[in-house]
Parts: structure tokens; C-alpha cells; sequence
């Protein structure tokens, strides 16, 4: 039942593209290259270098041996985790996904809990004829900063008149940094009682919030005959067909993070520019290092959950800096991990940090 | 002649402000009380209790529950056994209440936090204090209590003569379990009881790699962190900055509790504090039920907004 | 060294609203998620580690529901050699019930141990007793709120206990006897779904709490369940984040704390 992909170490050429592009290598001790000559010798790695690893898939993508030094590291963390050594934050997340279906062991039962904000009903995804699923997500489910998310996009869909339903408490964490971790059996549970779920209701397409999700359930969960896509595919569109109708400005100069698990994992780079720009008043910029180059804000690879010894500058703080350097006021990205990496360095420099849908609600 | 045990709590010298709760619970069960002490000079309002029982026995066997249940034995042949016994909810309360229990075969309740005279029933908190239970005792014998502490102690009132005094001697003492030393915890330069102003972080804080920027701010606005046990467990903090029941009671000035929920034995541990500023993500929080102010707000913003603020 | 540990399943609580049903009689627990005691965590792993240094077996029991053999599998799948289940089908609330259906159980099977540990309260009653009432029952020494074990020897073990304020006592106890656990006297592996499905391959036996009287010593009964007293309550800041900030900046001012 599980696609697994494994690597094939035995074909590198160590060659060192993969640690070129590793967003890890130079400031930690990280070295990807190194890691995957390691394993074949089968030789000891320590400990505590698997866990740098945020999957941005950079190494994978520019690999000319078709490697995939990413489950190289997905394989020597499932190691760790069999034995028993794990961080214990990430240990935690773990155990409350087990528990709770979340990381941030959060009730299940409060899962339809953003749904309150609303000013409609959404249905259950049974009592659609549409059987569409907009999957939502555990931290914008749960953080209270990433609640307007689904809030925003359910009210965007909602407005256009397109039919869409929810899981609600029986929507379990779609299992993406859950498989990054190497918790194989924790990620088969997930992956089964979501398709358990998609079967009995008959899901036909499922629109993710987070690049993560759609990461998942589109290339992880084998195939199942569902449409996955992410939230700013279908609105893309539906902003060039003018269905739905901005008339406000938003007349700020507005720079765009491109999301590892959007756009170089999934090649989703020009609907979300698209959008942006069809905003009124948006004075758009680039960053130097944007779409497939686009710099890693370190929220993926689990390690949203946990914490290493770093003692370099963060990515997020570079990338809130380079955006300020070249003039702008807001940040804008669509994934919600590289929302919450972002803002803590962006807070405390006076930029801001947007999510897609958080812009658009401002001139609907 | 009907009557309630109370088991003081006493330690190194000290007579525990605990135990005026058991005196208080006694007062709401309309019993004549006989408190229980060991050998040496304990400074409380002796008026309180209407006589004192003092064993023939330093602290260190008192304290230890193989021992209390042969001391409470003796009680009973001499003077009658008591309606109830009653222990304070602490480490050693605890301990030598469900131990005596056991020995007798006496019902017991523990952490009973109130009791309804009308219906004779005892409160007792259930999944921390999110629920409670009441109880009732089975059959004639005497009942074994553990009493929460602060949830009695108005009833306790001084009586009208002071109290008789008898001893109780030829205590055995086991030598299945006994006492080898106290082991104090590591001299660190902060006494976190002294601080004016504590900034205490808990669950919510997520891992160990938030806490620098945490002191970062504690240093700005020269408060002093402490946390909640869950932090200390983990060991992110040292234990000497553990505040709650099982680390230190705190009386500041203000107390900023960030990603703290309000577990009971945490809120026995501050509540005592002038005010009280709780920050949660969760406005279900308990935490709110004690505090004097309160944001629902996640706490890695409220402190990146803060040393915004006090930075810039 | 031969251990028993005892190991209880426990509704997860921290995040949920516990409703009352059949006025007041019972908890809803349809839609909570079910997870092992914490303090129960820490006896296991406790338990394990003595063993894996000094050689001997840790048995884990549990006394529960059918469903408690989660709980069992997952003191397997970290090192426990084997498990038992004792079944009962209603919640025995009185911890001396509790505690003298294991002393019949353990006294009928003739289980072999040198060492008693459990928990020092379970999550969901709170009581704290069963370890004690236990040890009493056993005629065994009894050590409570234990944060650490500095030496296992032959016929006596030295523990520290965790007293209030940060104070710990060092104490001699002769084994076998009962020792209750507090959470904190250790790091617990994590254990990981495949581990958990590994674990389900060794053999845990079942028996009917039936056939050792259980229940038969309650002393206290449930008379029903109660919401707790809402209290004053907070005064809550809203607003905008800077804003309340600023608030919060006023108030440590009026206190007198910061200029």
C-alpha cells in the first residue's frame, strides 16, 4: 500500500550537486553528499545530522544520477527512529499524531473548529454532489494564525460559487513531514484512514491549502483516481475569467516566496504570480533566488516540530532581509509553514508576512 | 469518642501552612481533633486543635509510612479508633494516607477539595480538575483523607481552651525502608522565590531552541524566567526554576505566564502573585480562571512583538 | 532483578470539553482518543533501563478494558518481555478495589517479582493510592514520588523522592516492595507504529478480573460526576497584536516592575 521511493546510492558519482543546492550546507555540519557516500559504505553517520534535513528536494530534482539523496536521509532517520533516538519535540509531534491525528496534539474533535468564522455552512463532503474535499490542513485547523487560511480561501470558493465540502473531525494529518521523518507506520495509519475516507464518500477531487498536503496525497498516496490540486490552481484561473470580482487596492510592493513543496517539488510557480498580480495597486517584485531557485525557509522536514543546534543565521532571516533590501513591505507566500518561518524574523524587522488568500480578501 | 486524626505535616522544623486545611476539614465535619506530631518544637496556634498527640520520634522515622501505620495503630488501641485521619495532599501526605489505607483496610480519598455537609459527600478533582468526582465512604470504618491544599483552611478557627496533650512511646521502627539524607537541589545564582517580576514559559513554548529568545526578552524587561514542570522535565530549564507544587512557590509581583494551561499543581505554585498575566492559544485555558489579565494570542508573537517594541 | 509494572490506558483530556451524561452518572468518552498514562510511560522505561543494565525481565500488567492492550503492547515494543491483561468490563473508580484485585491476582498466579512499580497517580482519577494501598495489602515496604534510583543491590534499592520546593530525600528500602514512579525520572524512548506492530507479535495473556473478585473491596463509591465552579475569571486584552502589547506594557508599569 505505501509508495515508497527508495534511493539508489549505489549509482552516485559524487559529483556534489546535491550539496550545492542543500540549504543546509556550509552554515551546519549537514553535508548531504557526504551522507549518501556514507551509506554506501554503510558506514556510521552521527546521530544528529539526518535531523537537518527540511526536503525542499533540491538535491533530488539537480541530481544527474537520479540518486534521490532526499530518501537517502528519509531511510537513516526511519533508522533512528527504530531504535528509539529521536528529538524529543519531534518525539512528541509524533505520539500527538498518533493520538490525536495532529503534531500539535490538538483535539480531534475541534478540527471543524475554523469553520465557526464563517457567515455559511460547509458541508460535510457526503452531502456534496460535487465531491469535492478541500483538505484542510493540521496547523491551519488548529494555530490561530494560520485559521484565516481556510477561513479566507472557504470564503473565496464560497463567493464563486464553487461547491466544496470537509472531512471535519475525521480528517486525519495528510502524513507528508510524517513520512519526511521516516515514521513509516505512523504515515501508513494516516494514509489509510484518509483513503478509507475518500472511498466511503466517494471523494473525486481533493483542493489542498498546503503545498505539503498536496506533496502527499498526489504523489505518496498511490493512485486513486482523485484530482489533487492546490488551492491557487484553481483560482488562478478563475481570476483571468474575472469569477471573481476584486474592487479594492492593495497598494503595497509585495515580494513572493516560492514554497519548496509548491514550486520546485511541483512545478506550481505562475498561478500563484498570476493572482497576485491581478491584484490592483500591487507593486510585484522577485527575489534573486525565486522559483526552482528559490530559497528554503527551513519550516520543512519535520522540522516545524523540532529543533537542531544551529547556531548559524536562519534562512528566514536572510530571505526577510534580502526582501527588505530590495524594497518591499510584504512578504507574500502560499504554504503555511513558510508563513509561520517567516514571520518570526519578519516581526521583529517590521516586514510583514502574507498568505495568498489574506490578500486577496483585502480586495474582494 | 468520635474524633479526627490529623496527621501534621511537618519537615525540617517547619509546621506546613498546609495543614491548616485539614484542621478546616475537620471543622466541616463537626469532629473533636487530635493533631499528630512528631518529637521537637513546632511553632503553630495550638488552639486550633483540641488536643495534640506528640510521638516519642524524631521527624525522619514520623515521616516515614511504615512507621505512621504502626503509630496510628497505637493511637487506636489507647484512645479509640478516629472517624477519620486526615493528611495533607503532599509528597509524604499522600504516601503514608494510601499506605495507612492500605494497613487498616480504610476507605481513602485523595486531593479532596470540598465537601458537601448536606449530603456527605467528598469532591475530588478528576483529569485536572476538568471534572469532579463525589464520594461517598462505604461502611462504618474510619475514612482516610488527603486534603487539597488552600481548599479549607477559612473553616479553621481557634477553639475556646487550649488543647490537652498526650504522648505516644515505644514507637517500632522499621528497618525495611529508612530514611538516608536530604538531597538539596544545585546552588544556582537565582532564587526565583525573591524576583519581583517572573516570566515563565510552558508547554506552549514548543521546544528548547525558542527559550534563548525568551530570556532575551526576560533580560529587556528585567524579569526572571521560570517554568512550568513540563519544561523542566524536559529539561530546558534547570529545576531550580521550576515553579508549581513540586518546584517553588512564588509570590512576585507579576507573573507572565506564557503557554502555561493552569494544571492545579502549576496554579498552587503562583497563585499567590499580585498579578497575574496569562498568554494562551487556547482561550479554553484554565489558566484564565486564575489570572488577572489575560490575551489569547500565540506566545512566540507576543514576544517577538514585545522585543519589537522594546528594542525599537 | 524481575519487575512488574503496572501500565493503565487513560482518555487523553488536556485539549478536550468533558461532558456529562445520564445526569451526571457518567462521562461521555465516545469521542475521546485514548493514550497511556504518563506516569505509567516512566515506570516502563524506568523499569527497562534497570533491566537492560543489570540483567532480569520487566512483566507489564494492565487492568482495564479489552482496549488496555494497547497500553501492553506498547511496554513490549519498548522492552518488556511480556504482558498480562486483567479485564474488567466497568471502571473500578475505588483505588482499593483496584489495588486488591491486583494483590489477588498476583497472589492466585504466584507472579514472581522482586520489585512492584506503578505510577505515581494514573491522569484520569488522580488519586495516587493504588502503589501504597498495594504495598499495605502485600505486606511490603512501599517508597512514593520517586525521581530517581541511585543503586539497585541485591535485597534493598536506594531511591530519591521528590519532596516539595525543589527538595529530594535519599531513602534505603529493602526489596521486594512497591515503588511508585514520578514522571520526570527519565527521557522515554520513543516508540515507533512499527515497533508497536512488532510488539503484537508477543504473546499477552488475558485474564477476567471476574475470577479475582474484582470489585469486591470497594470502600468508597461514585456518588456522580460534577463541572467544576467557574471562577471570576480573567480580564481579557484584545485588539490588535500591537496594541495589546502596548496594553501589556502599561500594566507592568502600574505595577511597578518596568519604567
Amino acid at each position: 500500500m505505501l509508495t515508497q521511493e527508495s534511493h539508489k546510492a549505489l549509482v552516485c558519482i559524487q559529483c556534489g550537486k546535491c550539496t550545492g543546492s542543500c540549504p543546509e550546507s556550509g552554515k551546519t555540519l549537514f553535508n548531504i553528499r557526504m551522507l549518501v557516500r556514507k551509506k554506501q559504505f554503510q558506514a556510521v553517520v552521527d546521530e544528529s545530522l539526518p535531523w537537518y534535513c527540511t526536503s525542499c528536494g533540491a538535491c533530488t530534482i539537480r541530481c544527474p544520477r537520479d540518486v534521490k539523496p532526499s530518501e537517502v536521509i528519509i531511510e537513516m532517520r526511519s533508522a533512528l527512529i527504530e531504535n528509539g533516538s529521536v528529538p524529543l519535540a519531534l518525539q512528541k509531534a509524533l505520539e500527538n499524531t498518533f493520538v490525536q491525528k495532529n503534531p500539535w496534539g490538538r483535539s480531534r474533535n475541534k478540527r471543524a473548529a475554523w469553520t465557526e468564522k464563517l457567515d455559511f455552512e460547509v458541508p460535510h463532503i457526503s452531502e456534496t454532489e460535487s465531491k469535492r474535499l478541500l483538505f484542510v490542513c493540521c496547523i491551519q485547523a488548529y494555530d490561530p494564525r494560520c485559521m484565516v487560511i481556510p477561513v479566507n480561501v472557504a470564503t473565496i470558493l464560497h463567493r464563486a460559487g464553487l461547491e466544496f465540502g470537509i472531512l471535519g473531525e475525521e480528517e486525519a494529518c495528510c502524513g507528508n513531514e510524517i513520512r519526511r521523518v521516516g515514521e513509516f507506520g505512523l504515515f501508513e495509519e494516516l494514509q489509510e484512514e484518509n483513503i478509507a475516507n475518500f472511498k466511503e464518500y466517494g471523494v473525486k477531487e481533493i483542493i489542498t491549502l498546503s503545498p505539503h498536503c498536496m506533496n502527499v496525497l498526489k504523489k505518496e498516496y498511490g493512485d486513486l483516481g482523485i484530482k489533487v490540486s492546490h488551492y491557487t490552481e484553481l483560482l488562478a484561473p478563475m481570476v483571468k475569467e474575472g469569477a471573481i470580482a476584486s474592487k479594492g487596492s492593495y497598494n503595497k510592493k509585495v515580494i513572493y516566496h516560492d514554497p519548496c513543496f509548491l514550486g520546485k517539488q511541483n512545478g506550481i510557480f505562475d498561478q500563484p504570480r498570476e493572482i497576485l498580480k491581478s491584484v490592483e495597486g500591487i507593486d510585484f517584485l522577485e527575489f534573486s533566488r525565486s522559483r526552482e531557485n528559490s530559497m528554503c525557509c527551513e519550516g520543512g522536514g519535520g522540522r516545524m516540530f523540532f529543533e537542531v543546534e544551529a547556531t548559524y543565521k536562519r534562512n528566514a532571516e536572510a530571505r526577510v532581509e534580502d526582501a527588505i533590501s530590495r524594497g518591499a513591505e510584504v512578504i507574500a507566500t502560499s504554504c503555511p509553514f513558510c508563513v509561520m518561518t517567516l514571520e518570526d524574523p519578519a516581526t521583529e524587522k517590521g516586514l510583514i508576512v502574507k498568505e495568498l488568500s489574506e490578500i486577496m480578501m483585502e480586495v474582494l | 469518642m468520635s474524633y479526627a486524626l490529623i496527621v501534621a505535616e511537618v519537615r525540617r522544623g517547619i509546621f506546613e501552612e498546609r495543614n491548616l486545611d485539614s484542621i478546616g476539614i475537620c471543622a466541616q465535619l463537626g469532629k473533636e481533633t487530635a493533631m499528630l506530631l512528631p518529637e521537637g518544637q513546632y511553632s503553630f496556634n495550638e488552639k486550633m486543635v483540641d488536643s495534640i498527640v506528640k510521638v516519642k520520634a524524631g521527624e525522619e522515622v514520623f515521616l516515614n509510612p511504615l512507621n505512621m501505620a504502626a503509630i496510628i495503630g497505637k493511637i487506636a488501641e489507647t484512645r479509640g479508633k478516629p472517624d477519620f485521619i486526615v493528611f495533607t495532599h503532599s509528597s509524604s501526605g499522600t504516601e503514608a494516607a494510601a499506605y495507612t489505607a492500605g494497613i487498616f483496610g480504610f476507605p481513602v480519598i485523595t486531593d479532596v477539595s470540598g465537601y458537601d455537609k448536606e449530603r456527605g459527600v467528598f469532591r475530588k478533582s478528576y483529569y485536572s480538575d476538568k471534572l469532579f468526582g463525589e464520594f461517598k465512604t462505604i461502611g462504618e470504618s474510619a475514612a482516610v483523607l488527603t486534603v487539597r491544599s488552600g481548599s479549607f483552611k477559612e473553616f479553621a478557627a481557634e477553639k475556646s481552651a487550649a488543647p490537652n496533650e498526650v504522648s505516644v512511646e515505644d514507637v517500632p521502627v522499621s528497618d525495611s525502608r529508612t530514611f538516608v539524607e536530604y538531597v538539596e537541589e544545585e546552588k544556582t545564582d537565582i532564587d526565583i522565590t525573591k524576583a519581583d517580576f517572573l516570566l515563565s514559559v510552558g508547554r506552549g513554548v514548543g521546544n528548547k531552541d525558542e527559550i534563548p529568545a525568551y530570556e532575551e526578552l526576560a533580560g529587556i524587561m528585567k524579569a526572571v524566567i521560570s517554568g512550568s514542570r513540563p519544561v523542566i522535565d524536559k529539561m530546558w530549564l534547570p529545576k531550580a526554576r521550576q515553579v508549581g507544587t513540586s518546584g517553588k512557590t512564588v509570590k512576585p509581583k507579576v507573573y507572565l505566564a506564557m503557554g502555561i494551561s493552569g494544571a492545579f499543581q502549576h496554579i498552587a505554585g503562583m497563585k499567590d502573585a499580585d498579578c497575574i498575566i496569562a498568554i494562551n492559544k487556547d482561550a479554553e485555558a484554565p489558566i484564565f480562571q486564575y489570572a488577572h489579565y489575560g490575551i489569547v494570542a500565540d506566545m512566540h508573537k507576543v514576544r517577538d512583538a514585545l522585543k519589537g517594541i522594546l528594542k525599537g | 532483578m524481575n519487575i512488574l509494572v503496572f501500565t493503565k490506558r487513560v482518555p487523553a483530556t488536556q485539549e478536550e470539553e468533558l461532558r456529562l451524561i445520564s445526569d451526571g452518572k457518567d462521562v461521555d468518552f465516545s469521542k475521546l482518543p485514548f493514550k497511556v498514562n504518563d506516569w505509567d510511560n516512566y515506570a516502563v522505561e524506568e523499569a527497562v533501563k534497570i533491566v537492560e543494565k543489570g540483567g532480569g525481565a520487566v512483566t507489564a500488567v494492565s487492568i482495564g478494558s479489552a482496549e488496555s492492550d494497547e497500553v501492553l503492547r506498547r511496554a513490549i515494543a519498548m522492552g518488556a518481555k511480556d504482558g498480562f491483561l486483567v479485564e474488567v468490563d466497568q471502571a473500578l473508580h475505588d483505588p482499593f478495589a483496584r489495588s486488591a484485585l491486583i494483590r489477588n491476582f498476583i497472589q492466585k498466579e504466584g507472579t514472581p517479582f522482586d520489585v512492584i512499580f506503578t505510577g505515581v497517580q494514573s491522569e484520569d482519577d488522580q488519586f495516587a493510592s493504588v502503589g501504597g494501598i498495594l504495598a499495605a495489602l502485600l505486606k511490603l515496604p512501599y517508597v512514593s514520588m520517586v525521581i530517581g534510583i541511585d543503586s539497585v543491590e541485591k535485597d534493598y534499592m536506594i531511591v530519591r523522592r521528590e519532596l516539595e520546593g525543589g527538595l529530594q530525600e535519599r531513602v534505603r528500602v529493602a526489596t521486594p516492595c512497591v515503588v511508585s514512579i514520578q514522571s520526570g525520572i527519565n527521557e522515554p524512548r520513543y516508540v515507533s507504529i512499527m515497533g508497536i506492530r512488532k510488539a503484537s507479535k508477543v504473546e499477552r495473556k488475558s485474564f477476567k478480573g471476574t475470577d479475582y473478585d474484582a470489585g469486591k473491596d470497594a470502600h468508597i463509591e461514585l456518588v456522580q460526576w460534577t463541572y467544576p465552579p467557574k471562577k471570576g475569571g480573567a480580564q481579557m486584552l484584545t485588539g490588535e497584536l500591537g496594541d495589546v502589547c502596548a496594553k501589556l506594557m502599561e500594566i507592568l508599569k502600574e505595577k511597578g516592575v518596568y519604567q
